[in-house]
C-alpha cells in the first residue's frame, strides 16, 4: 500500500526524467543548473547583538582553502549591497574551529586592513577562504578577519578614527557580506598611490604596521565576482511586510547571477536601470531640491537615509537619531538618475512614519527614515521590501547591459 | 644660525606663503600654526581661499583625498571637511575634540555599520557619510563659526 503511494507520487517525476533523457539523447547532456538561491532572513540579529533594526542576514560557508573538513557555516552575516567583500569576526571563526590562512605581501608581511563603517572601524588581516553560498562557490577568496580577539597586530594609530567595531556586539552581526556593484573594497586607489592610503597595511611579526599599496587580486573582493558561474550580479528579493509598523521576522532570497538561469532574468520591460559611477553611486535629488547627491541602494542601511533639516530627529526611545516627523506619516519623494549609458530617471515616492508608533521589539519596519546631516542619499532596507533589487557587478555583462548598475 | 631664529624664519616664510607648506594637516580648534606644523601625514598640496569672514585651506593629496580647514578671523580652525576613497586620520583632524567624538561613538545605542552618522556632543558636530571607496564628512564647532555663516557653507 505504502510502496504503491510512493510510486504514484514518483511516477510523474520519473516520466519527466525519461522525457528529459530522451531530449538529451540527441546532443550532449546539459549539466544540471547550479543552485543559485540563498535564504535571507531579517530578524533581531545574533544572540550576542540583539535588537537589530532592518538587518538582512545570510549564512555563509567558509573553508580553509582546499579543505573539505575545515569548514564552518557562519549565520547572521549582514547582507550588504553597499560594500564589497566578505568580513567575518575572528571569534566566530574560532568557535567554528576554522583558522583561515593570512595573506602576506611580497616582503612576507601580513596584509591587514582598516575599514570604516561610520560607527567605527573593522581591523584585521586579509585571509584566504573557499566561500560557498547555496550551490555557488569561489576558491581562495581574499576576506577580512575582524580581529576581535586581538590575535594579530594592534591597529595603527591612524586607523583608530573613533572606535573599533570588530566584535559581534559592536558590529551587530557575525560578519558582513559585501555584494555591491564593485569588485574590490579599495580598487585602484590602493594600487598605485604615491603615498599609500591608510587602508591596507603590511605588518611585521612584531606587530609594526605600515600603510602599503596592494594589487587588485590581493584586495578583499566581492565573492560573487569570483564565482565560477553566476558571477555578474545578484537579485535581492524580499516580500512586503505583513505589518508595515513592524514584523518580527521576514524571509526572502538572494539569487546569484543575472540572466544566467531561468530564475534570474532581467525583465525586458518595466525595469528601471540605473548605471553607477566608479565609486558605485548613481545620483538623486530629494523632494524637488536642486542638490544632486551621490546615491545607492544599500541593504546595509536600515532606513531611508538622507538629510532633511525640516524633519526633527527622535530624541528619546529606541530610535534616537532617526526621523520623528511632526505629522506622520510624512510623504516625500526622490528622483534617481543613472550615470553613464544607463541614465534612466525614476521618481520614487515614500513615507516616513513615527518610529515611536512601531511594534516594540520587532525587527523589520517599512517606513523608517534617518540620515540627518548626510550629503548622500541612501535607499536602505525599507526600499527593498516588496521589490526585486538587481545589482550588476562592474566589468560584467548581464544580457545586453554591463555593470556597474542597480535596477528595480 | 640660532635655532630659535631659524624656526621663527621658517614660520614666517611658511606662514606667509601657504603654497610652500605642501605637507599640511590641521586640527579642529587649532590655530594657523597647527595648519602648518602638522605635516607629512597627507603629503598634500594646499590651496588657500580668503573669504570675508574666514579662510579656507584646501589640501589635495594622493588618490583624490581632500581635506579643507576653515579658519575664522581669530585664526582658529572652526571646521574641517573631508572627501576621498578612504577616511582621513580623524584623530589628527579632530585634535583635542577627538576624545569627545570617540566617547560619543562608544556610547551609541546602535553601533556597527552606518553609512551616515551625526554626532552632536559637547559643542562638537561630526557628520560622517559614505561607503567603501567614497567617503565624505565634516566636523565643526558651532560656537566658533563666524556669525551669520550658514552651516551649509561648510562644505
Amino acid at each position: 500500500m505504502r510502496l504503491k503511494s510512493i510510486l504514484a507520487a514518483l511516477l510523474p517525476a520519473m516520466l519527466l526524467a525519461a522525457c528529459i533523457n530522451n531530449n538529451n539523447s540527441k546532443g550532449s547532456v546539459a549539466p544540471p543548473p547550479v543552485v543559485n538561491v540563498l535564504t535571507v532572513i531579517v530578524d533581531g540579529g545574533p544572540a550576542a547583538a540583539p535588537g537589530a533594526i532592518n538587518h538582512a542576514y545570510v549564512t555563509v560557508k567558509v573553508c580553509v582553502p582546499g579543505s573539505q573538513s575545515q569548514c564552518t557555516n557562519v549565520d547572521h552575516v549582514l547582507l550588504d549591497t553597499g560594500s564589497f567583500g566578505l568580513r567575518l569576526v575572528r571569534s566566530v571563526l574560532d568557535a567554528g574551529m576554522v583558522t583561515l590562512p593570512a595573506k602576506t605581501d611580497a616582503q612576507g608581511l601580513t596584509i591587514e586592513e582598516c575599514v570604516h563603517f561610520g560607527g567605527g572601524q573593522t581591523w584585521g588581516p586579509v585571509a584566504l577562504a573557499d566561500v560557498t553560498m547555496a550551490g555557488e562557490s569561489a576558491a581562495k577568496v581574499p576576506v577580512q578577519v575582524m580581529d576581535d580577539t586581538a590575535a594579530g597586530a594592534a591597529p595603527p594609530a591612524n586607523c583608530v578614527s573613533g572606535a573599533l567595531i570588530n566584535d559581534v556586539a559592536g558590529f551587530g552581526a557575525n560578519g558582513v557580506l559585501g555584494v555591491g556593484v564593485l569588485a574590490q573594497d579599495c580598487g585602484p586607489a590602493c594600487v598605485n598611490a604615491t603615498t599609500p592610503l591608510p587602508f591596507y597595511y603590511g605588518c611585521t611579526s612584531a606587530g609594526t604596521c605600515t600603510a602599503e599599496n596592494i594589487a587588485l587580486a590581493n584586495q578583499v573582493t566581492n565573492p560573487v565576482f569570483l564565482f565560477a558561474s553566476e558571477n555578474n550580479g545578484i537579485i535581492v528579493n524580499l516580500p512586503n511586510l505583513i505589518n508595515a509598523n513592524g514584523d518580527s521576522s521576514v524571509q526572502g532570497e538572494l539569487i546569484f547571477g543575472l540572466s544566467t538561469q531561468t530564475d534570474n532574468p532581467l525583465p525586458a520591460t518595466g525595469l528601471t536601470l540605473l548605471g553607477a559611477d566608479s565609486n558605485g553611486d548613481f545620483t538623486a535629488t530629494y523632494n524637488g531640491g536642486t542638490t544632486v547627491m551621490h546615491a545607492l541602494i544599500d541593504s546595509g542601511t536600515g532606513s531611508y537615509a538622507f538629510d532633511d533639516p525640516t524633519i526633527p530627529a527622535c530624541t528619546s526611545g529606541s530610535f534616537v537619531g532617526y526621523y520623528c516627523p511632526v505629522v506622520p506619516p510624512q510623504s516625500v519623494f526622490a528622483v534617481n538618475r543613472g550615470v553613464g549609458m544607463n541614465n534612466a530617471v525614476s521618481t520614487v515616492n515614500f513615507a516616513i512614519a513615527d518610529p515611536n508608533t512601531f511594534v516594540p521589539n520587532a525587527a523589520a519596519f517599512a517606513n523608517l527614515g534617518g540620515g540627518a546631516g548626510s550629503r548622500n542619499f541612501t535607499w536602505g532596507m525599507p526600499f527593498f521590501y516588496g521589490r526585486k533589487i538587481y545589482i550588476g557587478i562592474e566589468q560584467r555583462a548581464a544580457g545586453s547591459v554591463t555593470g556597474p548598475f542597480y535596477a528595480y | 644660525m640660532h635655532r630659535l631664529a631659524l624656526k621663527a624664519l621658517l614660520i614666517l616664510v611658511l606662514g606667509t606663503n601657504p603654497l610652500c607648506a605642501s605637507r599640511v594637516q590641521a586640527a579642529l580648534g587649532g590655530d594657523a600654526a597647527s595648519v602648518l606644523a602638522d605635516s607629512a601625514e597627507m603629503h598634500g598640496i594646499m590651496q588657500s581661499t580668503p573669504l570675508q569672514q574666514y579662510d579656507i585651506h584646501e589640501i589635495t593629496a594622493a588618490s583624490d583625498m581632500r581635506v579643507s580647514e576653515f579658519l575664522n578671523r581669530e585664526g582658529i580652525v572652526f571646521a574641517v571637511t573631508w572627501s576621498g576613497p578612504v577616511v582621513p586620520d580623524l584623530q589628527r583632524l579632530l585634535g583635542a575634540h577627538f576624545a569627545t567624538y570617540s566617547r560619543a561613538l562608544a556610547a551609541l545605542q546602535r553601533p556597527g555599520l552606518h553609512r551616515s552618522l551625526r554626532i552632536a556632543s559637547d559643542g562638537l558636530i561630526v557628520e560622517f557619510a559614505g561607503h567603501l571607496r567614497a567617503y565624505n564628512g565634516r566636523a565643526y564647532l558651532p560656537a566658533l563659526v563666524p556669525s551669520g555663516i550658514p552651516t551649509a557653507d561648510i562644505r
